[in-house]
């Protein structure tokens, strides 16, 4: 026990130690947080009292009468926003399925011959290479390459975010895969289940309902995201509150804000009634 | 008739250890069998050489008269289906019911496409046929109930009326009561010799408690450091005999200290 406080101890110190050099090398201080004058306070000041008092009308006096209600726009933007999300999901999902049973080795036949082996070792790395690739370049850098390429286009913010979704959900799924089911995948196997079959009927439905329970952690992410593609001009709540802080309109920022918030708060609530449904119910999977 | 399982100077090896070391054993249609020995010493493995998980690096294994040596992956796959393996970890799928996991032991011979739809629509005589074996091990209430929510010793019987409804010619299993109390530990061993007489199939199991494979079993074979240093009835095992098997040597006590 002492030896292993010991270690706590000493990752704990290296870890401040490592914080002190970044700290050191990005010239970060501390006054970096506080405004540098009269005028940046009084903004803060500003941002901070509209969360209190947030916008019911448009802060912005020309807009025309006959435009939509701000609350009417806030939700529209939220649709977008929702539309966005589902839209990538329902792309990365089956990609994030197929790469993340290439990249899973437990429904490998056993014993697996050399040839064979070779094989699907080469299509396990490749699909794992694929899935690093794809997720190690962020949604907002992809979300810029495909407009720059294509246009402000609706399909262009959803494969922006569905490619390096697809790579973190393949990639977790992998791992799920590999770890939840692999007695039941043996279990099988050792019975005389192909390795399809195995993956089928024993590994995949083992691992399902954390596939799911991540699926849903990873579409709350995917609504966050949508939101901050309109930040590069794609057209979902985030441009709102993009076009509403440009003009020092924090009341107008602040609703929006708000009403994102509800909407992964909704998220959130419907995940979590799902899965209390896939882990505690006896009757989920009764037939 | 030939012999169930059948090894000749069988050694497979994991680096430089042997986990089973030139090996010869016959085990007869119908025989009873019980693999003893301390942890590590190859009872985990020889069962998987035995289910042919697993391919000797040297020697020769027939099951039930082939040479499984040269078998292709699809007639391993058909010779499994006829050799039903009780994993030590149970292997079952916990969010799946007890018809769904059991009806699953029957996916060797049926395919995967087949596996699938008993999976979604287990047909009306596979559901009758569990329940009867479900009622034979003693948890025919348990048909529909995920196994997530039965306790340690349902899921036991659930995972041996899986190998039952494979209706196999031998079964194996791996320590299979090392995770339960005393008493049940009993009543598993004692139920899986009763079904092997009553149902006729070869029984292979690697058990630590010594006490129910003398109760319980008309051959023993004993293994250390993946050779086998006994094999006979109970009777015969002698105080030698035991020592060989489980003290320590000098050289496993300086490690242990």
């Amino acid at each position: 026990m002492k030896g292993a406080h010991g270690r706590i101890r000493w990752v704990v110190f290296c870890g401040f130690l490592v914080f002190l050099a970044c700290a050191w090398a990005l010239d970060l201080k501390p006054g970096g947080l506080i405004p540098p004058d009269a005028e940046h306070w009084s903004r803060t000041g500003e941002f901070f009292k509209a969360a209190l008092n947030p916008a019911f009308d448009y802060q912005d006096e020309n807009v025309p009468d006959d435009a939509d209600s701000i609350w009417l726009k806030g939700f529209k933007g939220l649709l977008l926003t929702l539309k966005f999300a589902f839209g990538a999901m329902s792309i990365a999902i089956p990609a994030a399925l197929v790469m993340g049973f290439l990249g899973s080795s437990a429904w490998w036949p056993e014993p697996c011959g050399r040839g064979t082996q070779t094989v699907l070792s080469a299509v396990y790395f490749v699909s794992r290479f694929v899935m690093s690739f794809v997720r190690s370049i962020h949604e907002l850098i992809w979300a810029l390459l495909f407009l720059s390429a294509m246009g402000v286009s609706p399909l262009a913010g959803m494969v922006a975010l569905a490619l390096p979704f697809s790579g973190t959900l393949g990639k977790v799924f992998s791992e799920l895969i590999d770890e939840e089911a692999r007695e039941a995948g043996l279990a099988l196997k050792a019975v005389g289940h192909r390795p399809l079959q195995t993956f089928l009927v024993g590994i995949f439905p083992g691992a399902l309902p954390n596939l799911i329970t991540y699926s849903f952690y990873r579409f709350e992410c995917a609504l966050r995201s949508s939101a901050v593609l309109g930040f590069v001009g794609i057209e979902t709540i985030g441009l709102y509150i993009e076009l509403s802080h440009e003009e020092f309109y924090y009341r107008e920022v602040w609703t929006y804000l708000y009403l994102l918030l509800g909407l992964i708060v909704v998220v959130d609530l419907w995940g979590a009634a799902i899965r209390k449904r896939l882990h505690s119910s006896a009757e989920a999977w009764k037939v | 008739m030939p012999a169930a399982f059948q090894l000749e100077n069988v050694t497979l090896r994991f680096g430089s250890l042997a986990a089973v070391d030139n090996v010869s054993l016959s085990i007869e249609p119908g025989e009873q069998v019980a693999f003893i020995g301390p942890s590590g010493s190859g009872k985990t493995t020889l069962i998987r050489l035995l289910n042919t998980m697993r391919r000797q690096d040297e020697g020769s294994l027939s099951v039930f008269g082939e040479n499984v040596s040269e078998f292709s992956d699809r007639r391993l796959r058909e010779l499994r289906s006829l050799v039903a393996t009780i994993p030590q970890h149970l292997g079952l799928v916990p969010n799946l019911t007890s018809l769904q996991n059991v009806i699953l032991g029957k996916g060797g011979s049926r395919g995967t496409l087949r596996s699938i739809r008993d999976l979604i629509f287990p047909a009306h005589d596979d559901q009758l046929a569990v329940h009867e074996i479900l009622d034979r091990v003693g948890i025919e209430e348990k048909l529909f109930e995920r196994i997530s929510n039965l306790s340690g010793g349902q899921q036991q019987r659930v995972a041996i009326a899986r190998a039952l409804f494979q209706e196999p010619k031998a079964l194996l299993a791996d320590e299979p009561v090392s995770s339960v109390d005393p008493a049940r530990a009993r009543d598993t061993v004692k139920l899986l010799t009763e079904l092997s007489k009553e149902r006729g199939f070869t029984l292979g199991v690697s058990l630590h408690h010594l006490e129910l494979a003398r109760e319980f079993f008309p051959r023993l074979v004993g293994m250390r450091n993946g050779k086998v240093v006994f094999d006979g009835a109970p009777e015969s095992l002698s105080e030698e005999d035991l020592e060989a098997l489980y003290e320590l040597s000098d050289e496993e006590m300086m490690e242990d200290a």
